[in-house]
Formats: structure tokens, sequence, C-alpha cells
């Protein structure tokens, strides 16, 4: 049986206890959402970037975004077939709102209600990015309207259920606020100080070197540093840099943008150079460029003062020449790119565990909060998969490995890491081979790995807690070679595993 | 480094006010008043090094070292993407670049460094070194430095929440101006926004320095956002600059850039409304020593003039001068007031501050055993340690504004009493003088002036070794102190149930330990808090006797010359005495004159 099916029949189970009841109406939310797409929310600091990158991963640009602190009501965008914005009121029913988009942003109506009256907002919206994950924007917390940053911690941390099943945190910098609200988002009881479902984005990394041209080479350095750094492993899986106005604009780019970018790069570098070197100075000078003054503000808005630099070197270099080229070289090296490879390994593979583990939360969380005859062996059930589901076990490592707790030489936990899926699922990733292994090397490989472990968790010199986890990771590999065998690789099946089970 | 070669241009009054003061020294030493001339040497020195200090401060990453390296057009700060600031910097001037290390100690240690060398220093990777300097003066030859400003560069290292952010208020406190550092990204954040409230509490002269308008578009709507945030309490202004653009128009010298940097509007309040406000404040406070000097050796002449021109008074202004010669005596004794207030009052204080610190650190170790036993240390120990850091050094700030507070009232108290003795004597000596409502009216005037000098006194005695570096060292070396990590024995609770009482177990063994540890950093902070408050106390005590045992000592030795002079005049013959009137009506004026130049510059 599945964690999937497992995870149904826990609800089924409790659906059966609480039938009646105001909570019946809840479970069964609960249950249809392990069918829905995995749920990530966006999170962050004020003026983090959040609605900036959530527009570049859909590829469009939905969520308004301003100078100005922006977004102050949660707002859910998930795939639809109509196009519909539906707020949900604090008191009443939901209603649908008018919405008309401007320069592409909409611009929601909120028909007489102020913001502090909307609970939240859910845009339908048919997109691609969309079937993969539902994504939430969030207000953004220190936000100097209080209620405004309070939802946040609300969405996002809340007591029964989260509504998120996992989170994209941006961060400017890290900020001793950035880890305290990660701390909270982690507080529960099952998921402990557990960076299994949030990935840690450096957002506007461009601004880090202040728009130099290298800016992003030292925001991957501050990247890197900072997914080193025990305080951030314990909270988040990894940091990756992304300019996120860049991705947004590289995903939306226009021809016309690209024509206008050109009369910049035709200019002689030296006189270009001086013109960029304020946004006032561009806005302004050099009036034989031939831009008016709103195509001026347009580009300033769109792409940033590092990104005009950017765009117009890569024109003038002739790395690229049209549209598409150069939106596929911007969006390369706003690190969008890095980001989705980043979610695809460490979210995506994984949705069915991060959308169990939402679940079995909530169930956990409603048989503590409302005991009834019955909700004991619910609360049973719920522990026993939570216990023995080895992704669970596998993510109770890895949260063991990251908050130190674990402990041996550092390639050995490096390796431990990796063989339970801290970098990915996938077993190429488990196995550190590269994706397009054929399965006779990945077969060897996990071969190699399940005796290694096995011996390791067999010695007497390893420490108690290495040896649990080493078991755990030769049940890993006993399962990449199970699956093998199970696909049919056309050679030997299911002879490795008795063969290593024997060893 | 001699004085006169110092640049005085920036500070047109600062320069006056020497003139004036180095005019009263040679007449002090001419009347042979070598004890009031040693006074006017003090106030010489004061001039010549003002130490107007104008503290950088804000949230990390703003751009506050970029700021102070485009304002002195130097890189002196060093200045990275990634590591925060995590030692304060003094720039100050010198006649050549020099750097030095300041290590906590009384006095504090200075320790020569290459100026290339700072980086090592003060970036926060040093927290590895044996022990993190206190601070990091940077001298450099620069004209708008010259009037003395010290230019502080506090680190952002923690950002706003952390201890070295109340370091930073308490130099604040110290400060004649102060730049709130917060870039063009965004609007102020809630922090921002508090944290700049607490700083214009304690130092009015507060502007907010919107930085790196160079690359964000839309700075203009920043800005117009923040002046609507600070329009509510002090009008703060807001001041937009780009130290990218002044770094490069200083290369290049260009200076349409460097208007567009935004600069001269900063450098023009740095120089002219901060430097000039707090070098018009130094000079009063100097000619207001000037003005002492002359009424005491006016006293004299007064004296022995009224027995020159009617020696039958002779005897009646001995017998009066030998009465105020037994109240200067009194004065100068062990048991005047202002002394006995002073040696009660600093041994009350001393112990009313150690009961408070006291008081404050046993509500810290209760709130920090609450919050160990609200979670669990092995999930929460770091955001523990970094509150309880912060946490301590609140505490340890208040209880030093306790400290603040009540050495300034102390200090007027014993100014008070000294005044009442010798205020006296003073209006004895003033019964002979010949323009006796005029020099009422200058007295009164003169109170002013020294009432506002008496604050200083106390002041003075806290800055002491070297200003504001005091709260620095206290706190930073605090901030150094560590509180050891918690073993982490927890299994991998695999199962679940069996293990309970064993992690319950162990939940408990991690919380005393936490405990421990938190108590163990509370006894050192009380410890080392303790004795520097102490030591502060006994730094203020002692700054208060001299200064008031030797303004004894000064009318001790008028009123001996002044009787000196009455008995001589007395003994001249009539002849003589025409004579010796004609030369005390010019010393007088002469005396007048310098008043009147010290009384210009006052005005």
């Amino acid at each position: 049986m599945t964690l999937v099916d497992r995870t149904r029949a826990a609800l089924d189970q409790a659906l059966a206890v609480y039938e009646g009841s105001e909570y019946a109406e809840r479970l069964t939310s609960v249950r249809a959402r392990l069918d829905e797409p995995l749920r990530v929310a966006v999170a962050g600091r004020v003026k983090a970037g959040k609605s900036t990158l959530l527009n570049a991963l859909v590829g469009e640009r939905l969520a308004p975004t301003d100078a100005g602190e922006c977004t102050r009501i949660i707002t859910w965008y998930r795939d639809g077939h109509t196009y519909e914005v539906v707020a949900h009121p604090r008191d009443g029913e939901p209603r649908q709102l008018r919405f008309s988009r401007d320069d592409g942003a909409l611009d929601i109506d909120l028909a007489g209600l102020s913001p502090d009256e909307v609970d939240e907002l859910v845009v339908s919206w048919p997109s691609q990015a969309l079937r993969t994950a539902t994504l939430i924007d969030t207000p953004g917390i220190g936000s100097l309207s209080e209620a405004t940053a309070r939802r946040t911690w609300q969405v996002l941390t809340a007591e029964d259920e989260t509504p998120a099943d996992a989170v994209l945190y941006l961060m400017r910098h890290l900020h001793p606020q950035d880890v305290q609200f990660l701390q909270a988002f982690h507080d529960t009881e099952v998921s402990r100080p557990n960076p299994i479902n949030a990935i840690g984005v450096l957002s506007r990394a461009d601004e880090i070197g202040v728009g130099r041209l290298d800016a992003m080479a030292s925001a991957r350095r501050i990247s890197a540093r900072l997914a080193a750094d025990p305080k951030v492993r314990r909270v988040v899986q990894t940091v990756v840099p992304v300019a996120g106005l860049l991705a947004e604009t590289a995903a939306t780019l226009t021809e016309a943008e690209v024509q206008q970018l050109r009369k910049l790069a035709e200019r002689p570098a030296r006189e270009v150079e001086s013109l960029l070197l304020s946004a006032d100075r561009f806005a302004e000078l050099m009036p034989e460029l031939g831009l008016t003054s709103i195509e001026r503000q347009g580009l300033l808005g769109r792409f940033g003062l590092f990104g005009i630099r950017l765009a117009t070197a890569l024109l003038r270099r002739a790395v690229a020449s049209t549209a598409t080229e150069l939106a596929r070289e911007l969006a390369e090296r706003s690190g969008v790119n890095d980001l989705r490879a980043v979610l695809e390994s460490l979210f995506f593979e994984r949705r069915d565990v991060l959308k169990c583990r939402s679940a079995l939360l909530a169930l956990d969380a409603l048989t503590r909060i409302e005991p009834r005859p019955g909700s004991d062996a619910v609360a049973a059930t719920v522990e026993e998969v939570v216990a023995s589901a080895h992704p669970f076990r596998e993510l109770r490592v890895l949260s063991s490995l990251r908050a130190g707790w674990v402990t041996g030489k550092q390639p050995v936990l490096d390796d431990l890491e990796r063989i339970i899926g801290g970098a990915g699922g996938a077993p190429h990733d488990r196995l550190r081979l590269p994706p397009d292994a054929d399965p006779t090397a990945v077969r060897a490989a996990a071969t190699t790995a399940l005796a290694n472990w096995q011996q390791r968790a067999e010695n007497p010199m390893t420490s108690h807690e290495l040896a649990v986890a080493a078991r755990i990771a030769v049940r890993s590999c006993e399962g990449i070679l199970a699956d093998l065998a199970r696909h049919g690789d056309g050679s030997r099946p299911a002879g490795d595993l008795e063969q290593a089970r024997q060893r | 480094m001699t004085e006169s070669k110092r640049p005085v241009a920036g500070s047109p009054e600062l320069a006056r006010a020497m003139r004036v003061v180095e005019l009263g020294m040679q007449a002090s030493t001419a009347y042979k008043r070598p004890d009031l001339a040693d006074r006017l040497a003090a106030a010489k020195r004061t001039l010549a090094e003002p130490g107007i200090h104008v503290v950088v401060i804000g949230d990390f990453k703003q751009g506050k070292s970029s700021l102070v390296n485009a304002l002195v057009g130097t890189n002196v700060c060093p200045v990275d993407d990634d590591v925060a600031t995590a030692v304060p910097t003094y720039v100050r001037y010198g006649p050549q670049p020099r750097a030095e290390l300041l290590f906590h100690g009384d006095p504090p240690q200075r320790e020569p460094i290459a100026i290339d060398a700072i980086r090592q220093h003060v970036t926060e990777n040093v927290g590895a070194a044996a022990e993190p300097p206190a601070g990091v003066i940077v001298q450099l030859p620069r004209n708008m430095l010259a009037s003395g400003l010290v230019i502080v560069d506090t680190p952002g290292v923690g950002g706003l929440g952390s201890a070295h952010a109340v370091a930073s208020l308490a130099a604040v406190s110290m400060a004649d101006a102060v730049l709130f550092v917060t870039d063009a990204s965004q609007e102020l954040t809630a922090v921002e926004l508090q944290y700049l409230q607490r700083a214009v509490e304690m130092c009015p002269a507060t502007v907010c320095v919107l930085t790196k308008i160079d690359f964000y578009p839309a700075w203009r709507k920043v800005r117009d956002l923040n002046e609507a945030h600070l329009h509510g309490g002090a009008d703060i202004p807001v001041l937009p600059v780009s130290s990218t653009l002044r770094a490069r128009a200083v290369r290049t010298e260009d200076t349409d850039l460097n208007t567009e940097s935004g600069f001269p509007d900063l450098v023009r309040f740095v120089t002219s409304r901060v430097a000039g406000g707090a070098s018009a404040r130094i000079a009063a406070s100097a000619m207001e020593e000037v003005i002492a000097v002359c009424q005491q050796i006016e006293s004299q002449f007064e004296a022995e003039r009224s027995v020159l021109a009617d020696p039958a008074k002779n005897a009646q202004v001995v017998s009066e001068l030998t009465a105020v010669k037994g109240k200067v005596d009194a004065l100068r004794s062990s048991m005047a007031k202002w002394s006995q207030t002073l040696n009660d009052g600093i041994a009350d204080l001393s112990s009313d501050v150690d009961h408070d610190l006291r008081a404050r650190i046993r509500q810290l170790i209760e709130e920090a055993d609450d919050l160990i036993d609200e979670f669990d240390p092995a999930d929460t120990w770091h955001e523990i340690q970094s509150w309880l850091e912060s946490t301590a050094a609140e505490r340890v700030m208040e209880n030093y504004g306790l400290l603040r507070a009540r050495a300034d009232q102390l200090s007027e108290q014993v100014w008070r009493h000294f005044q009442e003795g010798s205020g006296e004597i003073l209006d004895r000596l003033a019964v002979y003088n010949p323009a006796d409502v005029l020099a009422r009216a200058e007295v009164e005037h003169k109170m002013e002036l020294e009432k506002m000098g008496v604050r200083k006194q106390a002041m003075t005695a806290l800055k002491s070794s070297y200003m504001g570096i005091l709260m620095f060292t206290m706190l930073g070396s605090m901030a150094g102190l560590t509180l050891g990590p918690i073993a982490v024995g927890i299994g991998l609770a695999m199962g679940i149930g069996g293990l309970r009482a064993e992690k319950k177990r162990q939940l408990t063994q991690r919380r005393s330990q936490a405990k421990n540890a938190a108590r163990r950093y509370c006894d050192e902070i009380s410890f080392r808090v303790g004795k520097d408050s102490r030591d502060t106390l006994r730094r203020i005590q002692r700054q208060l006797r001299d200064h008031y045992s030797a303004r004894a000592e000064e009318l001790n030795r008028s009123t001996a010359q002044a009787l000196q002079s009455a008995t001589e005049a007395a003994n001249r013959t009539k002849a003589e005495r025409a004579k010796r009137i004609a030369d005390v009506d010019a010393e007088l004026g002469r005396l007048r004159e310098l008043r009147k130049h010290a009384e210009a510059v006052i005005a």
C-alpha cells in the first residue's frame, strides 16, 4: 500500500468518526487536497519580491507589483478552466469580483470591501505552470501595517490545517527576522524544525551587488554560504539566488522592448556606461537616443538598472539578437531556471509525501483538539503511518542531520544526506549520478551503496544515531533497487535485491 | 601632533574662541595666576579637539560603511556584498592617514595597524580572534574633519534587534548628530521606524539618509513614503544620496555627478548644521571660562582699587576680605557642603545603580527560565541565545540610562551647593565693583551659561577616556561572551511511545543545562557591567572633585591676592596711590576689553 493510500485510509477512518459533525466537511476537503496540485506559499519579509517571483514562476504578470508595500491580502493562484477572481470575506459568502488587467497585472475591484475585511482572494487562471502547483502570495512580514503581517503568520503557522504544503521563503539577505519566521513556520509537533518543506530564495539577487554586472556571482557566493550556515540549514533545504525582476521580465519579454534596448546597444559603450550610472540619468539624459521618457520609465520598471545593463551588454556582444534569445539568456542569468530545477527535485518529485504530510498533520491536530469516541484509534493510525512510512523516516533523518543531531565524519554525513533524498528524491540524485545514467549504472551504484550502508549500520563502532540513520539509508537503497526491478530494465529482475540482502 | 598645525578653516567660531582663550592665558600669566592659566589651557585643549560625533546607524546591508567612505572620499570602512561590519569605526582628523585598534580596558589599549588591514579587524568574521577589538580609530587628513568632526560607523551585524544595535544606541546618546541610513529599495520597516524613534529621543539632531538612489528608479516614491512615516513624530528630514555616484564623482572630479549624488546637501548638514552648531556650543563654553577668569582677576584689582581710592576704608576692606577668606577656606575643606554632597551622592548612586542592575538581571534570568521551559532548547537555543544577548544589552542600557540621569542630577546638585558657598563670595567681592549694576546683570547671564556647563561636567566624566567608546566596550565585551553550546544528547527518536520517558528525561536535562548557561552568562554580565559602572562613577567623582577643588583654590588665591594688594595699597604714599590707581584702572580696562571679546563670541 502506498503512502497516499494509507493516508487516504486514515482520512476515511477519521471521516467515519467525525461523520455528521462540523469537522466532516473539513476532512473531506483535506482528502480532496490529496488529488489537487501541491500548494506552495511564497513568503518573506516586506518587499522581498514575492509577487515578482510568483509572476516569474507562472510566466505571466498576474500579481500586481509596486515600489510601496503592495500585497495586502493573501492571494491564491490556481489552475482553472475560466478566468475568475473570488473574494472570501471574513464575514459572509464568497463573492466573485470584477477585475481588469493593467499593463498585464491584475487590477482587482474589491467591490467596496476593505482589504482588512477580506480573508483571502482566489484567482483561477488557466495556466500550465499552475497545474503543477497552486501558488499562494502572502503579505510580507515586518510590514508597518501589523494586521497585514499577522495574516501571513496565520496562514503559514495555522494550528489545525496548514494551508500550504511547502514554502518558498524569500530573503534579500539573511535577516534575524527571517530566521525567527522560519523557525515559527516549523514549530509544529510532527514536523519539528524541519527543512523538508522549505526552500530559501535569495530574491532580488541583482541588488546585493547593487547592480554591478557581476552581482549574480556575488549572490551565488552568498547563497552557498547561507546554505551551509547551521542556522539556515535547520530551516530550509537550500538557498537559491534569483533576480526576480529579471526572471519576470524574461518570461514576458516583448519584441518592442528588445527594439528599445537595441537603440541603447548601438551607442558607444562609454556613453552608455555614463548614461546607466544611475536610474535618474537613464530617465533624463541623452535625448538623441530616440526613446521617449515613458519608454525609458517603462524599461526601468521592467528591467531595473541591472537588467538594462545586462541586456544591453548581451545585445552588444551579440550573445543574443532576437527577443527569444534574449529572453532565454536573461532567464538563465536570473537564476530562475536553477530555482525551477530545485523546485522540481525537492518539491514536485516529493509531492505525495508533502501532501500526505499536510493531511496527517491536520488529522493529528484534529484528534488532539477535538477528541471523541474513536478518535484515539485515528490518532494511533496517524502515528503508525508517520512512524513507519519510509518517506517520513527519511524526512526525519534529514531533519536530524540538518539539526546536527547525527554526528560522524563529514563525507559520510554528506553521502547520507544524499542517499536519503536530501538533494532530490530521484535515484540519480541520491546516488550522485548524471540524470541520464542508464539503469545498469544506477543498479550498480545502488548495490554498492546498499552494501556500504549495511556495513555501517552493523559496525559496532558506529554511533547509535548514525546506525539508526544508516538503517534508513539501507531501506532507501533497497527502494531504488526494488523500483528498478518493478519497472523492468531488461536485465535480471529482483535478483540484485536478493543478492544485496544476502551480503 | 602639534595643535597649531591643525587647519581650523572649517570653524571660524573655534578659531576666534581660540584667540580669546590665548589672550586670557597671557593675561593670567602676566597677573601671576598660573592656576587660572591652567584652567584656560584645559579650555584650549577642548577647542583644539572638540570631538563632534556624528554617529551613522541603520539596519545591516543598508550602506552605512559606503556612506562613511563616500563622505570622507576614501575607502576606510570595508564594504562587502556579504559580510557586515562588526566593530565601530571612528573616523577623525589626523595629519597622516593612520589606523589604530582599540581594546577594552581602563584606559583603553591602543594598537596601531596598517590602514589597509582594517578589513581583517572590523568585519563580522573576526569573532574567532582571541579578543575582538572594541573599535577602530582611523585618522585622515580631510578638511571636512578638521573642525573636530568624528564620524562613527556602527556595526550592522545582527540587524537592529541585536546587542550591537543597542550598543549603537548608546553611542547615539553621546552623539552630536545621527545619520540614520536606510536604502531606497523599500520604505522603512516597523523595526527600522521603531529604532529610529528611539534614536531621535536620545539625539534630536537626526536625519534619515536614503541611500542607493542611483540604483532604485522609484526612490522618490520611497522617499515620499518614508517622509509620510516620519511625519507623525519629530520632523526628521530625509536626504536622498548615492554613495556610488559620489565615489565616482570624487574619483573623476565631476561636479555635476557630485551634485546628482546628493552628497553636497549631506555634507552641508554635517559641516554647517552639526559641526557648526556644536562648535558654537563649544566656543561659548570656552568663553564662559574666560569670563570667569576675568572676574577672578578683576575682583583682586577692585579690592585694591577701593583701598587706593579711600585708605580709611582699609580696615573695613581687610576685615571683609578676611571674612571672605574664612568662607573660602570652608569651601576648600573636606567638610564643605558640596564635597559632602558629592561623596554621599556617589556612594548612594553607586549602590542604587548596582541594585538596579541586579534587579534587572534577576528579572532577565527569570524570563530566560520561562522561555527555556516553554520550548525545547535543542530546537531554540540559537534563538534563546540571541534573545538573551539583545535583551541583556537592553537591560544594561536601561541601567546605564539611570546612571546617566542620576549622575547628571548629582552634578547639578554639587554645582548648586558650590554656588551657594562661592556665589556669596563673589557677591562680597562685587561690593567693591564700581560698575555694580552692570556686573550683576552680567553675572545673571553668566549663571545661565554656567548652568549649561554643569551638565557638561558629568558628561565629560562619562565620556572620559574616549567619548562614546565606553558603552561599546561594555556591551562589546558582553557580545564577546559565549553562552556555549547545548549538548544535544538526543537520539533520533525513531520509534514512538517507548522512548517517551527517555525523551522527557533528556528534555529536562537539556533545560537545566540551558538555564545554567543562561545564568552563567547573566552573572558574567552583572560582574563586568557592575565593575564598569563603579569605575565610571569613580571617574565622575574624581572629575567633579578636581573641578570644584580647583575652583575653590582659585577663589582662595584671588582672595589672598586681594588681601595682599589691599594691605600694600594702604601702605603706599598718596602720590604712589594716585599713580597706582591709574595703573589699576588701565588693567581693569584691559580685562573689560577681554571680557567683551569673549561675550562677542558667545553672542
